[in-house]
C-alpha cells in the first residue's frame, strides 16, 4: 500500500514545494495587476456599467477550472497506468482547486446575471448549466474521496471517476444545448465587442488565475504527500 | 481458436453470468417488488403533490415518469454487487479465468434486463394513473426506455461495483450516479414529452442520438476501467 521508497517521496515533496514557492510570486504580482487592470485600467462598459468588471474574474476562474479538470483526467489516466501515488495526489489537488474555481465562476456569473439578464440563474445559457453539472460531478468526486478508506482502492476509484466524469462533458454540453433550443430562447448572449484595454485586462486576469491555480496545485499536492509521509513515519515509529 | 469462435464463447460467458443474477432474482423476487413498489409510490406522491386534473401537471407528467424510473433503479444497482460481496461470490467470479471486461458485461446485462422489466411495468401503471392512451407513438416510448436504461445500467453497474463494500453505499451511489446521467435524464424527459403529449416530433431524433452516444461511450468506458474497480488490493 505504501510506497517502498520514502526517499523518492521526499524528493517529489521537495520538488512540489519548490515549484509552489516559485509560482506564488507570479500569482501575487499578476493578481495585483489583474485587480488594477479590471478596476482602473479597463474602461467602464457603456451599457452594463461597472458590474461588467466582474467578467474578468469570471472568465479567469472559468477557463482555469476547465484546465483543472483536464489535469484531473490526465493525472487519473497516469495513475491507473503507473500506479504511482503522486499522480493520484495531483488529481485530487486539481479537483479541489477546480471545484473552488468553478464555485467562483458560478457565483460571479450569478452576480453579473441578476442586473444584466434579470435573473440569478440563467438556465437558458448552456455554458452556465454545463458548468453547474461540472460542479456537481466534481463535488461528488470529493464526497466519494472522503467516504473511502485510505489505500490503493480509494485512489483507483477516484481515478475512474475522474476519467468518466471528464468524458461526459461533451455529452452534457450537447444535451443541454438541445434542451434549451427546445424552449423559447429568452436570453441571447450577444457577442461582446471588447475594447483593446478590456482584452488586456481579461488576459492578465486569466494568467493571474492560471498562476494561482498552478501554485495552489503544487501546494496541495506537496501537502498531501507530506501528510502521507508523516503517517508512514508514525507507523514506523510505532513498529519500533 | 478463431476470433469468431472466441467472440461466441465470450457472449456465452456474459450470458452465463447474467443468467445467474437473473435466476437469483427470479427466485427471491426481493429487489423486484421493492423497486416496482417504490416506483409506484413515487407516481402516487406526485399525484398528491400536484393537482392531477390540472393541465400543468399533465405537461410535467413525462418528468414525473422519469423520476419514478430513475430513483428506484438505484436500489437494484446497489444490490447487484452487494450480495456478491456479502456471499463472497465476487471473488469466485474474479478468480475464474475470464476477461474482467466480460464480468462487467454480465453484470450490466442482468441489471439492464431487470431495469427494463421494472420500467415497462412502471410505464403501464403511469399511463393508467395519468390517463394517457395507447397510440402508435407509444412505441417510441419503448425505444426511449430501452436506450436510457442501457446508459443508466452501464454507469450504474460500474459505480455499483465501486460502492458495494462501503457502509454509506445507499447514499453514495445516487450521489455519484445522478450528476453523470444528467444527459440521459434530459434526453429521456424531453423525448418522451414529445411522444406522450402528442406533439409533432421536432427533436425526438436528436434526443435519441444523444442517448445512443451516451450508451456507446459509457459502455466502452466502463468496460475499459472496470478491471480497476474490482481488482482486490
Amino acid at each position: 500500500m505504501w510506497s517502498k521508497n520514502p526517499d523518492s517521496d521526499r524528493h517529489t515533496i521537495r520538488r512540489y514545494t519548490a515549484w509552489a514557492g516559485w509560482l506564488l510570486a507570479p500569482a501575487y504580482v499578476l493578481g495585483a495587476l489583474a485587480l488594477y487592470a479590471a478596476f482602473l485600467y479597463a474602461p467602464t462598459e457603456r451599457v452594463m456599467g461597472d458590474v461588467q468588471r466582474i467578467f474578468y474574474f469570471h472568465v479567469g476562474s472559468a477557463w482555469n477550472a476547465f484546465l483543472a479538470f483536464l489535469v484531473v483526467f490526465l493525472a487519473s489516466i497516469a495513475y491507473l497506468r503507473t500506479g504511482r501515488i503522486k499522480w493520484d495526489q495531483l488529481a485530487v489537488a486539481s479537483t479541489e482547486v477546480g471545484v473552488v474555481f468553478t464555485t467562483i465562476t458560478l457565483v460571479t456569473g450569478s452576480i453579473w446575471a441578476k442586473p444584466i439578464w434579470f435573473t440569478w440563474w440563467p438556465w437558458g445559457d448552456p455554458r452556465v448549466t454545463t458548468t453547474l453539472v461540472l460542479w456537481l460531478m466534481y463535488v461528488s468526486y470529493l464526497i466519494l474521496r472522503s467516504s473511502l478508506p485510505e489505500g490503493d482502492q480509494k485512489y483507483r476509484f477516484c481515478a475512474v471517476l475522474g476519467i468518466v466524469g471528464f468524458i461526459n462533458v461533451p455529452i452534457v454540453w450537447m444535451s443541454i444545448r438541445w434542451w434549451r433550443t427546445h424552449h423559447p430562447v429568452v436570453i441571447t448572449s450577444s457577442g461582446m465587442n471588447l475594447e483593446a484595454r478590456m482584452v488586456h485586462a481579461l488576459f492578465i486576469s486569466v494568467f493571474a488565475f492560471a498562476a494561482l491555480y498552478a501554485a495552489l496545485l503544487c501546494l496541495r499536492t506537496s501537502m498531501r504527500l507530506q501528510e502521507r509521509l508523516t503517517r508512514e513515519m508514525e507507523v514506523e515509529v510505532m513498529a519500533e | 481458436m478463431s476470433p469468431a469462435r472466441s467472440a461466441l464463447d465470450g457472449l456465452g460467458l456474459i450470458w452465463t453470468l447474467a443468467e445467474k443474477d437473473l435466476r437469483i432474482e427470479l427466485r427471491s423476487r426481493q429487489a423486484f417488488f421493492t423497486t416496482l413498489f417504490f416506483s409506484f409510490l413515487i407516481l402516487m406522491v406526485f399525484n398528491f403533490a400536484f393537482d392531477p386534473a390540472s393541465p400543468a401537471t399533465r405537461k410535467a407528467a413525462p418528468g414525473i415518469l422519469w423520476v419514478a424510473l430513475i430513483f428506484p433503479g438505484v436500489i437494484q444497482l446497489n444490490r447487484s454487487f452487494q450480495s456478491e460481496r456479502e456471499e463472497g461470490t465476487l471473488l469466485g467470479v474474479l478468480l475464474s479465468p475470464m476477461d474482467r471486461g466480460l464480468i462487467f458485461f454480465g453484470k450490466f446485462l442482468a441489471n439492464w434486463i431487470f431495469l427494463l422489466v421494472v420500467d415497462l411495468l412502471t410505464l403501464v401503471i403511469f399511463m393508467a394513473v395519468y390517463n394517457f392512451s395507447l397510440t402508435s407513438a407509444t412505441l417510441w416510448m419503448l425505444l426511449l426506455i430501452l436506450l436510457s436504461s442501457l446508459g443508466f445500467a452501464a454507469v450504474g453497474t460500474l459505480f455499483g461495483a465501486m460502492v458495494s463494500n462501503l457502509r454509506t453505499r445507499e447514499v453514495l451511489l445516487p450521489i455519484l450516479l445522478f450528476p453523470i446521467v444528467i444527459p440521459v435524464i434530459l434526453a429521456a424527459v424531453n423525448g418522451s414529452t414529445e411522444v406522450l403529449l402528442g406533439e409533432k416530433f421536432r427533436f425526438l431524433f436528436q434526443w435519441i442520438k444523444i442517448l445512443v452516444a451516451f450508451d456507446v461511450i459509457f459502455l466502452a468506458a466502463s468496460y475499459l476501467v472496470f478491471e480497476y474497480v474490482v481488482e482486490e488490493s
